[in-house]
């Protein structure tokens, strides 16, 4: 039932819909998608914060055509449409602000695997490039030399 | 052809205890032209805090991963570029 309600939407009510979702999307750009709701924990009051990234993307087409069958007897038309899109939504915690009577402070909140994984990376990239180079150094010399 | 916004926004001040926080955010905003697709980066900037003597102090709130990250690339790139000029030269 609603699958034959969707095929007979027009594409401007299809078009309307995704731009709907879009305009929800684009509202990860709210501040109170960014700061959470006070956590209270005795005298102390924790806001946790986090950076949101959202994206969407998507196209629609159609398209239609004339022509003959073989015989060219019989003249026959068609037309058609589709449509396809994705998105993604990620957040990631980035400090605590606690507020408590001695006064309001902010606590990052470090991604210990995040940043280990850089330095591994980094260290990978080093140790590839001395190996690169010191395997060029002791190869064997040219027949000309 | 692409809209590319960048702004501050400033969320509702909200009272815990005898301090009024409110919120600053940093928003990074990309949209396409016939609304085709869009990008939104949005980050903590900062929190303006109102003491109970009326004094404003305005705290940031930094992104100690992401500079750390970026710093340890940054770093390894540039050691990368240091051993093979090293090795080079021998």
């Amino acid at each position: 039932m609603t699958d034959e309600n969707n095929q007979t939407q027009p594409l401007d009510t299809r078009l309307e819909m995704v731009q709907n979702t879009m305009e929800e999307v684009l509202a990860a750009a709210d501040v109170r998608a960014v700061y959470g709701e006070p956590i209270q924990h005795g005298d102390t009051t924790i806001i946790p914060t986090a950076e949101i990234l959202s994206g969407l993307a998507f196209g629609v087409g159609s398209g239609g055509g004339t022509g003959t069958d073989q015989n060219n007897s019989q003249p026959w038309q068609g037309s058609g449409g589709g449509g396809g899109g994705g998105g993604r939504v990620l957040s990631r915690p980035v400090a605590v602000v606690v507020v408590s009577p001695e006064g309001v402070r902010v606590e990052p909140v470090i991604d210990i695997t995040k940043i280990a994984l850089a330095g591994l990376t980094a260290l990978g990239f080093m140790v590839g490039m001395m190996f690169r180079m010191s395997s060029r150094r002791h190869a064997l010399p040219n027949i000309e030399d | 052809m692409a809209i590319l916004q960048t702004d501050t926004k400033t969320g509702e001040a909200i009272k815990v205890g005898d301090f009024q926080l409110t919120p600053l955010t940093r928003v990074l905003k990309v949209q396409g032209r016939y609304h085709h697709f869009g990008f939104v980066w949005n980050r903590p900037k900062a929190i303006l805090v109102r003491k109970p003597d009326g004094q404003e102090q305005i705290m940031p709130v930094t992104d100690f991963s992401r500079i750390a990250i970026w710093s340890i690339l940054a770093g390894g790139l540039l050691g990368t570029i240091l051993v093979s000029l090293l090795f080079w030269k021998k």
